[in-house]
Protein backbone atom coordinates (compact mmCIF):
# COMPACT_ATOMS: atom_id res chain seq x y z
CA UNK A 1 0.00 0.00 0.00
CA UNK A 2 1.45 3.37 -0.95
CA UNK A 3 1.12 6.22 1.54
CA UNK A 4 0.75 9.83 0.45
CA UNK A 5 2.92 12.66 1.85
CA UNK A 6 0.22 13.84 4.26
CA UNK A 7 -0.05 10.41 5.85
CA UNK A 8 3.72 10.11 6.11
CA UNK A 9 3.94 13.50 7.87
CA UNK A 10 1.24 12.37 10.28
CA UNK A 11 3.09 9.16 11.04
CA UNK A 12 6.33 11.08 11.73
CA UNK A 13 4.48 13.35 14.12
CA UNK A 14 2.94 10.51 16.16
CA UNK A 15 5.85 10.06 18.61
CA UNK A 16 5.92 13.80 19.24
CA UNK A 17 2.20 13.81 19.90
CA UNK A 18 2.55 10.87 22.29
CA UNK A 19 5.22 12.67 24.29
CA UNK A 20 3.10 15.79 24.47
CA UNK A 21 0.13 13.80 25.73
CA UNK A 22 2.24 12.10 28.36
CA UNK A 23 3.55 15.42 29.61
CA UNK A 24 0.11 16.92 30.01
CA UNK A 25 -1.90 13.97 31.35
CA UNK A 26 -1.87 13.14 35.09
CA UNK A 27 0.96 10.84 36.22
CA UNK A 28 -1.41 7.87 36.71
CA UNK A 29 1.40 5.33 36.40
CA UNK A 30 2.98 6.81 39.56
CA UNK A 31 -0.24 7.05 41.56
CA UNK A 32 -0.85 5.10 44.73
CA UNK A 33 -4.40 4.03 45.40
CA UNK A 34 -5.16 3.16 49.00
CA UNK A 35 -8.21 1.48 50.48
CA UNK A 36 -9.18 1.83 54.14
CA UNK A 37 -8.16 -1.09 56.35
CA UNK A 38 -10.39 -1.20 59.41
CA UNK A 39 -8.55 -4.14 60.96
CA UNK A 40 -6.16 -1.52 62.33
CA UNK A 41 -6.73 1.49 64.54
CA UNK A 42 -4.84 4.76 64.60
CA UNK A 43 -4.00 5.95 68.09
CA UNK A 44 -3.06 9.62 68.37
CA UNK A 45 -1.58 10.80 71.67
CA UNK A 46 -3.35 7.98 73.50
CA UNK A 47 -6.80 8.50 72.05
CA UNK A 48 -8.63 7.25 68.99
CA UNK A 49 -9.96 10.15 66.92
CA UNK A 50 -13.12 9.19 65.09
CA UNK A 51 -11.89 9.65 61.52
CA UNK A 52 -8.27 8.63 62.03
CA UNK A 53 -7.89 5.83 59.50
CA UNK A 54 -5.21 3.55 58.10
CA UNK A 55 -5.37 3.05 54.34
CA UNK A 56 -3.52 0.22 52.65
CA UNK A 57 -2.01 0.50 49.16
CA UNK A 58 -1.78 -2.31 46.64
CA UNK A 59 2.01 -1.98 46.81
CA UNK A 60 3.26 -4.11 49.67
CA UNK A 61 4.41 -2.12 52.66
CA UNK A 62 2.78 1.16 51.64
CA UNK A 63 0.11 2.70 53.84
CA UNK A 64 -1.52 6.07 54.18
CA UNK A 65 -2.39 7.30 57.65
CA UNK A 66 -5.06 9.94 57.88
CA UNK A 67 -4.87 11.84 61.16
CA UNK A 68 -7.45 14.65 60.93
CA UNK A 69 -5.56 16.79 63.42
CA UNK A 70 -2.42 16.73 61.28
CA UNK A 71 -1.99 19.38 58.59
CA UNK A 72 -0.67 16.84 56.11
CA UNK A 73 -1.43 13.28 55.20
CA UNK A 74 1.14 10.65 56.18
CA UNK A 75 2.46 8.10 53.70
CA UNK A 76 4.01 5.18 55.56
CA UNK A 77 6.66 3.14 53.74
CA UNK A 78 7.45 0.00 55.72
CA UNK A 79 10.31 -1.05 53.44
CA UNK A 80 12.06 2.30 53.86
CA UNK A 81 10.90 2.51 57.48
CA UNK A 82 9.76 6.09 57.15
CA UNK A 83 6.67 8.26 57.06
CA UNK A 84 6.48 11.07 54.53
CA UNK A 85 4.20 14.06 54.81
CA UNK A 86 1.88 14.43 51.82
CA UNK A 87 0.08 17.74 51.24
CA UNK A 88 -3.63 17.14 51.52
CA UNK A 89 -4.28 18.92 48.24
CA UNK A 90 -2.40 16.09 46.50
CA UNK A 91 -4.78 13.49 47.84
CA UNK A 92 -7.88 12.71 45.84
CA UNK A 93 -10.92 10.71 46.78
CA UNK A 94 -11.42 7.81 44.40
CA UNK A 95 -13.84 4.93 44.40
CA UNK A 96 -13.85 3.78 48.04
CA UNK A 97 -10.34 5.04 48.72
CA UNK A 98 -7.70 7.68 48.18
CA UNK A 99 -5.19 8.36 45.42
CA UNK A 100 -1.89 10.19 45.64
CA UNK A 101 1.48 10.31 43.91
CA UNK A 102 4.09 7.92 45.17
CA UNK A 103 6.86 10.38 44.39
CA UNK A 104 7.18 12.80 47.27
CA UNK A 105 8.46 16.31 46.57
CA UNK A 106 12.11 16.74 47.64
CA UNK A 107 11.10 19.16 50.39
CA UNK A 108 8.59 16.76 51.97
CA UNK A 109 9.05 16.18 55.67
CA UNK A 110 9.95 12.62 56.60
CA UNK A 111 9.63 10.97 59.99
CA UNK A 112 11.31 7.80 61.19
CA UNK A 113 9.08 5.01 62.33
CA UNK A 114 9.68 2.17 64.75
CA UNK A 115 8.24 -1.31 64.81
CA UNK A 116 7.61 -2.66 68.29
CA UNK A 117 6.28 -6.19 67.84
CA UNK A 118 2.76 -5.80 66.49
CA UNK A 119 2.79 -1.99 66.75
CA UNK A 120 4.13 0.71 64.47
CA UNK A 121 4.81 4.08 66.01
CA UNK A 122 6.11 7.40 64.91
CA UNK A 123 5.92 11.05 65.78
CA UNK A 124 4.53 13.47 63.23
CA UNK A 125 3.79 17.17 63.78
CA UNK A 126 4.36 16.68 67.53
CA UNK A 127 1.75 13.97 67.67
CA UNK A 128 2.55 10.45 68.80
CA UNK A 129 0.91 8.10 66.39
CA UNK A 130 0.62 4.39 66.89
CA UNK A 131 -0.84 1.83 64.52
CA UNK A 132 -2.27 -1.23 66.21
CA UNK A 133 -4.77 -3.95 65.47
CA UNK A 134 -8.28 -2.82 66.39
CA UNK A 135 -8.59 -5.89 68.62
CA UNK A 136 -5.77 -4.52 70.77
CA UNK A 137 -7.53 -1.28 71.62
CA UNK A 138 -8.82 -0.89 75.17
CA UNK A 139 -12.06 -2.86 75.16
CA UNK A 140 -15.59 -1.59 75.52
CA UNK A 141 -16.84 -3.00 78.82
CA UNK A 142 -20.38 -3.06 80.14
CA UNK A 143 -23.72 -2.07 78.64
CA UNK A 144 -23.33 -0.13 75.42
CA UNK A 145 -25.78 1.39 72.98
CA UNK A 146 -25.47 0.27 69.39
CA UNK A 147 -24.96 3.81 68.10
CA UNK A 148 -22.10 4.36 70.53
CA UNK A 149 -20.48 1.05 69.62
CA UNK A 150 -20.73 1.67 65.90
CA UNK A 151 -19.41 5.22 66.22
CA UNK A 152 -16.44 4.07 68.25
CA UNK A 153 -15.53 0.97 66.24
CA UNK A 154 -15.15 1.49 62.48
CA UNK A 155 -14.45 -2.23 61.99
CA UNK A 156 -18.00 -2.95 63.22
CA UNK A 157 -19.43 -0.13 61.15
CA UNK A 158 -17.81 -1.40 57.97
CA UNK A 159 -18.71 -4.99 58.73
CA UNK A 160 -22.34 -3.93 59.08
CA UNK A 161 -22.19 -2.05 55.81
CA UNK A 162 -20.76 -5.05 53.96
CA UNK A 163 -23.30 -7.55 55.27
CA UNK A 164 -26.57 -8.03 53.41
CA UNK A 165 -29.15 -9.90 55.53
CA UNK A 166 -31.73 -12.09 53.85
CA UNK A 167 -34.89 -10.11 53.24
CA UNK A 168 -37.33 -12.92 53.96
CA UNK A 169 -35.74 -13.57 57.36
CA UNK A 170 -35.89 -9.88 58.25
CA UNK A 171 -39.54 -9.83 57.22
CA UNK A 172 -40.24 -12.82 59.47
CA UNK A 173 -38.53 -11.10 62.41
CA UNK A 174 -40.57 -7.94 61.82
CA UNK A 175 -43.83 -9.88 61.93
CA UNK A 176 -43.16 -11.66 65.21
CA UNK A 177 -45.70 -10.73 67.86
CA UNK A 178 -44.27 -12.16 71.09
CA UNK A 179 -42.08 -10.12 73.45
CA UNK A 180 -38.43 -10.82 72.76
CA UNK A 181 -35.39 -9.77 74.74
CA UNK A 182 -31.96 -10.44 73.31
CA UNK A 183 -28.88 -9.99 75.49
CA UNK A 184 -25.69 -10.04 73.43
CA UNK A 185 -22.38 -10.54 75.23
CA UNK A 186 -19.35 -9.86 73.09
CA UNK A 187 -15.85 -8.39 73.22
CA UNK A 188 -14.13 -5.84 71.07
CA UNK A 189 -10.90 -7.79 71.61
CA UNK A 190 -12.34 -11.04 70.28
CA UNK A 191 -11.72 -11.94 66.58
CA UNK A 192 -14.81 -14.15 66.46
CA UNK A 193 -16.96 -11.28 67.73
CA UNK A 194 -15.41 -8.97 65.16
CA UNK A 195 -16.58 -11.33 62.46
CA UNK A 196 -20.01 -12.14 63.89
CA UNK A 197 -21.24 -9.05 65.69
CA UNK A 198 -21.35 -6.71 62.66
CA UNK A 199 -23.67 -9.20 60.96
CA UNK A 200 -25.82 -9.42 64.06
CA UNK A 201 -25.87 -5.63 64.47
CA UNK A 202 -26.84 -5.17 60.84
CA UNK A 203 -29.78 -7.49 61.41
CA UNK A 204 -30.75 -5.59 64.55
CA UNK A 205 -30.58 -2.29 62.71
CA UNK A 206 -32.90 -3.57 59.97
CA UNK A 207 -35.49 -5.11 62.25
CA UNK A 208 -38.12 -2.49 63.17
CA UNK A 209 -40.20 -4.66 65.49
CA UNK A 210 -41.07 -2.85 68.76
CA UNK A 211 -41.56 -6.25 70.43
CA UNK A 212 -37.85 -7.02 70.10
CA UNK A 213 -35.43 -5.41 72.53
CA UNK A 214 -31.68 -5.88 72.19
CA UNK A 215 -29.14 -5.22 74.94
CA UNK A 216 -25.43 -5.17 74.16
CA UNK A 217 -22.75 -5.91 76.74
CA UNK A 218 -19.03 -5.66 76.16
CA UNK A 219 -16.93 -8.01 78.29
CA UNK A 220 -13.30 -7.60 79.38
CA UNK A 221 -10.53 -10.17 79.08
CA UNK A 222 -10.79 -12.71 81.86
CA UNK A 223 -14.51 -11.98 81.98
CA UNK A 224 -15.36 -15.29 83.65
CA UNK A 225 -13.71 -14.01 86.79
CA UNK A 226 -14.46 -10.30 86.47
CA UNK A 227 -17.59 -8.74 88.02
CA UNK A 228 -20.19 -7.48 85.61
CA UNK A 229 -23.59 -8.15 84.03
CA UNK A 230 -22.23 -11.40 82.57
CA UNK A 231 -21.79 -12.89 86.05
CA UNK A 232 -24.32 -15.50 87.04
CA UNK A 233 -25.49 -15.91 83.43
CA UNK A 234 -23.28 -18.92 82.62
CA UNK A 235 -21.39 -17.05 79.92
CA UNK A 236 -18.34 -19.20 79.12
CA UNK A 237 -17.55 -18.09 75.61
CA UNK A 238 -18.21 -15.10 73.41
CA UNK A 239 -20.11 -14.02 71.53
CA UNK A 240 -23.10 -15.37 73.41
CA UNK A 241 -26.50 -14.13 72.31
CA UNK A 242 -29.21 -15.03 74.84
CA UNK A 243 -32.70 -15.11 73.36
CA UNK A 244 -35.65 -14.77 75.71
CA UNK A 245 -39.24 -14.96 74.54
CA UNK A 246 -41.98 -13.83 76.92
CA UNK A 247 -39.42 -13.69 79.71
CA UNK A 248 -38.19 -17.27 79.26
CA UNK A 249 -34.72 -18.10 77.94
CA UNK A 250 -35.20 -20.11 74.78
CA UNK A 251 -31.73 -20.57 73.38
CA UNK A 252 -28.27 -19.08 72.98
CA UNK A 253 -26.63 -18.20 69.71
CA UNK A 254 -22.93 -17.96 69.04
CA UNK A 255 -20.54 -17.58 66.18
CA UNK A 256 -19.85 -20.36 63.71
CA UNK A 257 -18.08 -20.11 60.36
CA UNK A 258 -20.66 -18.90 57.85
CA UNK A 259 -23.24 -17.98 60.51
CA UNK A 260 -26.42 -16.27 59.28
CA UNK A 261 -27.90 -14.60 62.38
CA UNK A 262 -31.14 -13.40 60.77
CA UNK A 263 -32.01 -16.90 59.58
CA UNK A 264 -31.10 -18.40 62.92
CA UNK A 265 -33.29 -15.90 64.74
CA UNK A 266 -36.15 -16.40 62.30
CA UNK A 267 -35.95 -20.16 62.87
CA UNK A 268 -35.98 -19.65 66.65
CA UNK A 269 -39.01 -17.39 66.46
CA UNK A 270 -40.70 -19.79 64.07
CA UNK A 271 -40.30 -22.60 66.57
CA UNK A 272 -41.91 -20.57 69.39
CA UNK A 273 -45.36 -19.41 68.34
CA UNK B 1 3.44 -67.10 95.36
CA UNK B 2 3.39 -70.26 97.61
CA UNK B 3 1.37 -73.34 96.76
CA UNK B 4 -1.46 -72.55 99.22
CA UNK B 5 -1.88 -69.03 97.96
CA UNK B 6 -1.73 -70.18 94.36
CA UNK B 7 -4.31 -72.83 95.06
CA UNK B 8 -6.53 -70.20 96.71
CA UNK B 9 -6.15 -67.89 93.75
CA UNK B 10 -6.97 -70.65 91.32
CA UNK B 11 -10.00 -71.59 93.36
CA UNK B 12 -11.18 -67.99 93.48
CA UNK B 13 -10.66 -67.58 89.77
CA UNK B 14 -12.54 -70.75 89.15
CA UNK B 15 -15.53 -69.36 91.09
CA UNK B 16 -15.51 -66.13 89.03
CA UNK B 17 -17.86 -66.21 86.14
CA UNK B 18 -15.96 -66.13 82.83
CA UNK B 19 -18.03 -63.15 81.68
CA UNK B 20 -16.58 -61.06 84.49
CA UNK B 21 -13.07 -61.76 83.32
CA UNK B 22 -14.15 -61.16 79.75
CA UNK B 23 -15.61 -57.77 80.66
CA UNK B 24 -12.44 -56.93 82.52
CA UNK B 25 -10.32 -57.79 79.49
CA UNK B 26 -12.62 -55.83 77.19
CA UNK B 27 -12.54 -52.77 79.43
CA UNK B 28 -8.78 -52.96 79.83
CA UNK B 29 -8.03 -53.40 76.14
CA UNK B 30 -10.53 -50.74 75.05
CA UNK B 31 -9.23 -48.23 77.57
CA UNK B 32 -5.65 -49.07 76.60
CA UNK B 33 -6.45 -48.55 72.91
CA UNK B 34 -8.06 -45.20 73.69
CA UNK B 35 -5.02 -44.03 75.64
CA UNK B 36 -2.69 -45.27 72.93
CA UNK B 37 -4.61 -43.57 70.15
CA UNK B 38 -4.98 -40.38 72.12
CA UNK B 39 -1.30 -40.30 73.03
CA UNK B 40 -0.16 -40.95 69.46
CA UNK B 41 -2.56 -38.27 68.12
CA UNK B 42 -1.12 -35.73 70.53
CA UNK B 43 2.40 -36.92 69.75
CA UNK B 44 1.95 -36.10 66.07
CA UNK B 45 1.89 -32.38 66.93
CA UNK B 46 3.32 -32.03 70.43
CA UNK B 47 3.61 -28.26 69.97
CA UNK B 48 -0.15 -27.96 69.53
CA UNK B 49 -0.77 -29.99 72.67
CA UNK B 50 1.71 -27.79 74.54
CA UNK B 51 -0.31 -24.77 73.40
CA UNK B 52 -3.48 -26.36 74.72
CA UNK B 53 -1.91 -27.12 78.09
CA UNK B 54 -0.56 -23.57 78.26
CA UNK B 55 -4.06 -22.30 77.57
CA UNK B 56 -5.25 -23.54 80.93
CA UNK B 57 -2.90 -21.13 82.64
CA UNK B 58 -2.12 -23.60 85.43
CA UNK B 59 1.60 -24.08 84.74
CA UNK B 60 4.15 -21.50 83.68
CA UNK B 61 5.69 -21.67 80.21
CA UNK B 62 8.78 -23.66 81.23
CA UNK B 63 6.83 -26.24 83.20
CA UNK B 64 4.31 -26.51 80.39
CA UNK B 65 7.09 -27.17 77.87
CA UNK B 66 8.20 -30.11 80.04
CA UNK B 67 4.85 -31.34 81.30
CA UNK B 68 3.06 -31.54 77.96
CA UNK B 69 5.50 -33.95 76.23
CA UNK B 70 5.84 -35.93 79.47
CA UNK B 71 2.08 -36.32 79.60
CA UNK B 72 2.03 -37.62 76.01
CA UNK B 73 4.72 -40.19 76.81
CA UNK B 74 2.91 -41.25 79.97
CA UNK B 75 -0.37 -41.64 78.09
CA UNK B 76 1.25 -43.87 75.42
CA UNK B 77 3.08 -46.01 77.99
CA UNK B 78 -0.11 -46.40 80.00
CA UNK B 79 -2.00 -47.41 76.87
CA UNK B 80 0.61 -50.04 75.99
CA UNK B 81 0.67 -51.31 79.57
CA UNK B 82 -3.11 -51.71 79.58
CA UNK B 83 -3.24 -53.48 76.23
CA UNK B 84 -0.36 -55.81 77.15
CA UNK B 85 -1.85 -56.50 80.60
CA UNK B 86 1.08 -55.20 82.62
CA UNK B 87 -0.20 -55.32 86.22
CA UNK B 88 -3.74 -54.73 84.93
CA UNK B 89 -5.30 -53.60 88.20
CA UNK B 90 -2.50 -51.14 88.90
CA UNK B 91 -2.43 -49.69 85.39
CA UNK B 92 -6.22 -49.42 85.27
CA UNK B 93 -6.04 -47.63 88.60
CA UNK B 94 -3.36 -45.29 87.27
CA UNK B 95 -5.50 -44.54 84.23
CA UNK B 96 -8.44 -43.63 86.47
CA UNK B 97 -6.21 -41.30 88.48
CA UNK B 98 -4.99 -39.67 85.26
CA UNK B 99 -8.54 -39.27 83.99
CA UNK B 100 -9.66 -37.72 87.25
CA UNK B 101 -6.81 -35.23 86.97
CA UNK B 102 -7.94 -34.40 83.41
CA UNK B 103 -11.51 -33.97 84.63
CA UNK B 104 -10.32 -31.66 87.39
CA UNK B 105 -8.38 -29.55 84.92
CA UNK B 106 -11.32 -29.34 82.50
CA UNK B 107 -13.63 -28.39 85.36
CA UNK B 108 -11.17 -25.68 86.35
CA UNK B 109 -11.07 -24.52 82.75
CA UNK B 110 -14.86 -24.51 82.62
CA UNK B 111 -15.07 -22.30 85.68
CA UNK B 112 -12.15 -20.00 84.93
CA UNK B 113 -12.38 -19.73 81.16
CA UNK B 114 -9.49 -21.26 79.25
CA UNK B 115 -7.47 -21.86 76.14
CA UNK B 116 -8.09 -18.91 73.87
CA UNK B 117 -9.33 -16.04 75.92
CA UNK B 118 -12.72 -15.91 74.23
CA UNK B 119 -13.50 -19.49 75.23
CA UNK B 120 -12.85 -21.18 71.90
CA UNK B 121 -11.19 -24.54 72.00
CA UNK B 122 -7.90 -26.07 70.85
CA UNK B 123 -6.84 -28.04 67.81
CA UNK B 124 -7.92 -31.42 69.16
CA UNK B 125 -10.97 -30.29 70.94
CA UNK B 126 -13.83 -29.07 68.85
CA UNK B 127 -15.93 -30.09 71.84
CA UNK B 128 -16.98 -28.11 74.91
CA UNK B 129 -15.34 -28.77 78.31
CA UNK B 130 -18.60 -30.35 79.48
CA UNK B 131 -18.47 -32.83 76.60
CA UNK B 132 -14.84 -33.64 77.35
CA UNK B 133 -15.66 -34.23 81.03
CA UNK B 134 -18.55 -36.50 80.08
CA UNK B 135 -16.29 -38.48 77.80
CA UNK B 136 -13.61 -38.82 80.49
CA UNK B 137 -16.20 -40.07 82.96
CA UNK B 138 -17.09 -42.85 80.53
CA UNK B 139 -13.41 -43.78 80.35
CA UNK B 140 -13.28 -43.83 84.16
CA UNK B 141 -16.13 -46.31 84.02
CA UNK B 142 -14.11 -48.47 81.60
CA UNK B 143 -11.20 -48.36 84.02
CA UNK B 144 -13.46 -49.40 86.87
CA UNK B 145 -14.75 -52.33 84.80
CA UNK B 146 -11.17 -53.30 83.99
CA UNK B 147 -10.25 -53.32 87.70
CA UNK B 148 -13.40 -55.21 88.68
CA UNK B 149 -12.84 -57.84 86.02
CA UNK B 150 -9.09 -58.21 86.53
CA UNK B 151 -8.87 -58.46 90.31
CA UNK B 152 -6.59 -61.24 91.38
CA UNK B 153 -4.98 -61.56 87.98
CA UNK B 154 -1.33 -60.60 87.74
CA UNK B 155 -1.28 -60.23 84.00
CA UNK B 156 2.04 -60.30 82.14
CA UNK B 157 4.92 -61.85 84.03
CA UNK B 158 7.47 -59.52 85.66
CA UNK B 159 10.22 -59.92 83.05
CA UNK B 160 7.88 -59.38 80.15
CA UNK B 161 6.16 -56.49 81.89
CA UNK B 162 9.43 -54.72 82.52
CA UNK B 163 10.51 -55.17 78.92
CA UNK B 164 7.19 -53.80 77.64
CA UNK B 165 7.38 -50.77 79.90
CA UNK B 166 10.98 -49.93 79.06
CA UNK B 167 10.47 -50.43 75.33
CA UNK B 168 7.28 -48.33 75.24
CA UNK B 169 8.94 -45.59 77.29
CA UNK B 170 11.94 -45.41 74.96
CA UNK B 171 9.92 -45.58 71.75
CA UNK B 172 7.28 -43.07 72.85
CA UNK B 173 9.92 -40.61 74.08
CA UNK B 174 11.79 -40.89 70.79
CA UNK B 175 8.51 -40.45 68.91
CA UNK B 176 7.50 -37.30 70.79
CA UNK B 177 10.96 -35.76 70.44
CA UNK B 178 11.36 -36.64 66.76
CA UNK B 179 7.83 -36.22 65.43
CA UNK B 180 8.11 -32.51 64.51
CA UNK B 181 11.09 -33.38 62.30
CA UNK B 182 9.70 -36.49 60.67
CA UNK B 183 8.74 -35.60 57.11
CA UNK B 184 6.27 -38.34 56.40
CA UNK B 185 3.61 -37.19 58.84
CA UNK B 186 2.24 -34.84 56.24
CA UNK B 187 1.02 -37.85 54.27
CA UNK B 188 -2.68 -38.03 53.34
CA UNK B 189 -3.40 -40.79 55.86
CA UNK B 190 -2.65 -38.40 58.69
CA UNK B 191 -3.78 -35.11 57.21
CA UNK B 192 -6.50 -34.57 54.61
CA UNK B 193 -4.46 -32.22 52.49
CA UNK B 194 -3.67 -34.01 49.26
CA UNK B 195 -4.32 -33.50 45.54
CA UNK B 196 -8.01 -33.99 44.90
CA UNK B 197 -9.20 -32.77 48.29
CA UNK B 198 -11.94 -30.14 48.20
CA UNK B 199 -12.44 -27.22 50.54
CA UNK B 200 -15.11 -29.04 52.53
CA UNK B 201 -12.64 -31.88 53.21
CA UNK B 202 -10.22 -29.32 54.61
CA UNK B 203 -12.84 -27.47 56.69
CA UNK B 204 -12.11 -24.38 54.62
CA UNK B 205 -15.37 -24.12 52.65
CA UNK B 206 -16.98 -21.64 55.04
CA UNK B 207 -13.79 -20.18 56.42
CA UNK B 208 -12.24 -19.24 53.05
CA UNK B 209 -15.03 -19.19 50.46
CA UNK B 210 -12.87 -17.11 48.09
CA UNK B 211 -10.77 -20.22 47.40
CA UNK B 212 -13.74 -21.78 45.64
CA UNK B 213 -13.16 -19.62 42.58
CA UNK B 214 -10.08 -19.32 40.46
CA UNK B 215 -6.56 -20.50 41.24
CA UNK B 216 -4.78 -19.74 44.49
CA UNK B 217 -1.51 -20.67 46.08
CA UNK B 218 -1.99 -21.20 49.80
CA UNK B 219 1.07 -21.00 52.02
CA UNK B 220 0.88 -22.65 55.44
CA UNK B 221 3.68 -21.40 57.63
CA UNK B 222 4.50 -20.15 61.09
CA UNK B 223 5.23 -16.43 60.93
CA UNK B 224 7.39 -16.74 64.06
CA UNK B 225 9.60 -19.34 62.40
CA UNK B 226 13.14 -18.20 61.60
CA UNK B 227 12.47 -19.17 57.97
CA UNK B 228 9.35 -16.97 57.68
CA UNK B 229 11.16 -13.92 56.30
CA UNK B 230 12.83 -16.05 53.62
CA UNK B 231 9.50 -17.66 52.75
CA UNK B 232 7.97 -14.19 52.41
CA UNK B 233 10.76 -13.10 50.07
CA UNK B 234 10.26 -16.15 47.85
CA UNK B 235 6.50 -15.73 47.84
CA UNK B 236 6.83 -12.02 47.08
CA UNK B 237 8.88 -12.92 44.01
CA UNK B 238 6.21 -15.44 42.98
CA UNK B 239 3.49 -12.84 43.51
CA UNK B 240 5.31 -10.53 41.12
CA UNK B 241 5.52 -13.22 38.41
CA UNK B 242 3.10 -12.62 35.58
CA UNK B 243 0.46 -15.31 35.39
CA UNK B 244 1.06 -16.59 38.92
CA UNK B 245 -2.07 -17.16 41.00
CA UNK B 246 -2.84 -14.94 43.98
CA UNK B 247 -1.18 -16.08 47.18
CA UNK B 248 -2.81 -16.47 50.58
CA UNK B 249 -0.78 -17.10 53.72
CA UNK B 250 -2.33 -19.13 56.54
CA UNK B 251 -0.65 -19.33 59.91
CA UNK B 252 -1.46 -20.72 63.37
CA UNK B 253 0.28 -17.73 64.93
CA UNK B 254 -1.57 -15.10 66.92
CA UNK B 255 -2.87 -11.87 65.41
CA UNK B 256 -0.10 -9.96 67.16
CA UNK B 257 2.56 -12.25 65.70
CA UNK B 258 1.02 -11.79 62.27
CA UNK B 259 1.21 -8.03 62.64
CA UNK B 260 4.84 -8.16 63.70
CA UNK B 261 5.51 -10.26 60.59
CA UNK B 262 3.58 -7.89 58.33
CA UNK B 263 5.50 -4.85 59.49
CA UNK B 264 8.93 -6.47 59.21
CA UNK B 265 8.75 -8.98 56.35
CA UNK B 266 6.37 -6.79 54.26
CA UNK B 267 4.66 -9.64 52.42
CA UNK B 268 3.02 -8.96 49.09
CA UNK B 269 0.17 -11.29 50.00
CA UNK B 270 -2.51 -11.50 52.62
CA UNK B 271 -1.80 -13.48 55.78
CA UNK B 272 -4.67 -14.87 57.82
CA UNK B 273 -4.81 -16.70 61.06
CA UNK B 274 -5.84 -20.30 60.78
CA UNK B 275 -8.45 -21.69 63.11
CA UNK B 276 -6.95 -24.25 65.49
CA UNK B 277 -9.69 -26.70 64.64
CA UNK B 278 -8.39 -26.85 61.07
CA UNK B 279 -4.73 -27.47 61.92
CA UNK B 280 -4.78 -31.29 62.23
CA UNK B 281 -6.63 -31.49 58.90
CA UNK B 282 -3.99 -29.52 57.03
CA UNK B 283 -0.56 -30.33 58.41
CA UNK B 284 1.71 -31.87 60.98
CA UNK B 285 4.84 -30.06 59.91
CA UNK B 286 5.35 -26.62 58.42
CA UNK B 287 5.89 -25.01 56.01
CA UNK B 288 3.48 -26.46 53.53
CA UNK B 289 2.03 -25.04 50.32
CA UNK B 290 -0.82 -26.11 48.13
CA UNK B 291 -2.45 -25.03 44.88
CA UNK B 292 -6.21 -24.74 44.77
CA UNK B 293 -8.14 -24.53 41.54
CA UNK B 294 -11.88 -23.84 41.78
CA UNK B 295 -11.96 -25.20 45.30
CA UNK B 296 -9.99 -28.39 44.61
CA UNK B 297 -6.39 -29.05 45.64
CA UNK B 298 -4.25 -29.76 42.59
CA UNK B 299 -0.78 -29.95 44.12
CA UNK B 300 0.88 -29.98 47.53
CA UNK B 301 4.46 -28.91 48.28
CA UNK B 302 6.21 -29.66 51.54
CA UNK B 303 9.09 -27.67 52.98
CA UNK B 304 9.47 -25.01 50.30
CA UNK B 305 7.23 -22.98 47.99
CA UNK B 306 6.77 -24.20 44.42
CA UNK B 307 8.83 -22.68 41.66
CA UNK B 308 7.33 -20.16 39.31
CA UNK B 309 7.23 -22.67 36.46
CA UNK B 310 5.00 -24.93 38.56
CA UNK B 311 2.44 -22.16 38.89
CA UNK B 312 2.14 -21.00 35.30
Amino acid sequence: MMLDMASLRTIRLLPVLALALAATSPALADAIVCKPNYDYSVEVDGSYPKNATLYQAASPGMYYVDVPACKTGLLMDMKARKVVAVPREQIKQVDGGLQMNDTAPPTATAYALAVDGPFVQFQAEDKKVRILRCLDRPPIVGAVEMDTLVADRPEYREGMREYAPKGESIAALNKYTKKVQIDAFFATWCPHCKEYMPKFLRVVSEVKNPNIKVNLYGVPKGFTQAPGPWQGRNINSIPTIIVKIDGREITRMGSQPGAVPETELADIFGAVR
Amino acid sequence: MDAATEAHALQRNARWPSWRGGLGHAGRILLGAIFLFSGIAKGLTPSEFTQQVAGYGILGPRLTALAAPALIVFEIVLGVALVCAVRPVLTAGASIVLLLIFIGIEAYGLSAGRTEACGCFGAYSSRTPAEVIGEDLLFVLLGAIAIWGSRGWEGLRAGGAGAVLVASLLISTAFVVASPSLPFFNIPVITRLAPGAVLADLKLEKRLPALAEGRHLVALFDVTDARAAGIATTLNALAATQGAPPILGLTPSTEQEIDAFLWTAVPAFEVKRIDREVIPVLYRRLPRFFLVDSGRVTAVYDGAPPEAKDLL
